[in-house]
């Protein structure tokens, strides 16, 4: 049959590896990995965590902020689960989408539980004699981020 | 390792002002159960007799800030929101902060710059460049 312009689609084809080549390399990629986490040839560790509904870069020793009230008094230790990635310098570890609770630890304390800034909230309707003003402080919750560990348990 | 910042507290009220009963109420009733349940912080009552000005509570922090707060026809358990509220604060400024994160390392693996994840150009095959 001749070949035209549409036989092939237009993207370059790509060919997948052996499935029994790729599981031998995917088992040599992990132990490799094990073998540094258990040795301890990392340097600094961050990690990308779910909370608060936002998604934080987090490195150990950072101050984080949330506009919400967290049941725990200050000075209170807290761990977080929900991570989606842990990343050092030679290697990263991706979550489908979270991790392993077994696999990484991130613990936070509180630090301190203010309010924020005085905002003012003013309605105004010109012409209808409208004028509201309201100052709104949302109690903020500071968090500094203690540590991030992880345990060579990858599978 | 959790040092509490509010260094002290102190409660200037008149005993005999009629707007400061909340205070003296605070002062007979729930002082005591607040300055048991947050150990680290000294609480200071300095009555001054007489029509003075205001009640206040006065909160000192360990970076040298002092914050009044009014504490004039106010209940005791209110006041006592305060105190909890003051005691949970640090010393900073309440303005608007730009970010709500801070990192003294903010990047790990190296910034991103647009060169990285580009092959090298000594390995590129133009027209001009070929490699000899």
């Amino acid at each position: 049959v001749a070949k035209t312009s549409l036989t092939s689609p237009p993207w370059p084809e790509v060919k997948l590896p052996d499935p029994v080549e790729e599981a031998k390399y995917h088992a040599e990629v992990v132990r490799k990995v094990n073998g540094l986490i258990s040795a301890g040839h990392y340097g600094r560790l961050f990690a990308v965590v779910h909370f608060a509904s936002k998604q934080w870069k987090i490195t150990s020793e950072d101050l984080i902020m949330m506009d919400n009230v967290l049941e725990a008094e200050c000075g209170d230790r807290i761990r977080m689960e929900k991570v989606l990635l842990v990343g050092a310098d030679d290697f990263t570890l991706v979550g489908r989408p979270l991790l392993g609770k077994e696999l990484v630890r991130v613990e936070a304390t509180v630090i301190e539980k203010t309010e924020s800034w005085p905002k003012v909230n003013v309605r105004f309707w010109r012409r209808h004699n409208l004028q509201r003003k309201k100052i709104i402080a949302n109690p903020q919750t500071v968090l500094r981020i203690n540590t991030i560990e992880i345990y060579p348990c990858l599978s | 390792r959790y040092v509490r910042q509010l260094q002290r507290l102190q409660l200037l009220f008149s005993p005999t002002a009629s707007d400061a009963r909340g205070a003296r109420q605070f002062v007979e009733e729930v002082a005591q159960d607040f300055a048991r349940q947050h150990p680290d912080v000294v609480l200071y009552v300095s009555p001054h007799s007489g029509p003075g000005p205001a009640p206040v509570l006065r909160a000192e922090y360990l970076n040298g800030t002092v914050r009044e707060e009014v504490i004039a026809s106010k209940t005791s358990e209110e006041i006592m929101q305060l105190a909890i509220k003051l005691a949970n604060q640090s010393g900073l400024d309440i303005i608007r902060i730009r970010k709500p994160f801070h990192t003294d390392n903010p990047s790990v693996q190296g910034q991103w710059h647009p060169l990285t994840n580009k092959p090298s150009i000594l390995t590129v095959q133009g027209p001009r460049l070929q490699p000899q």
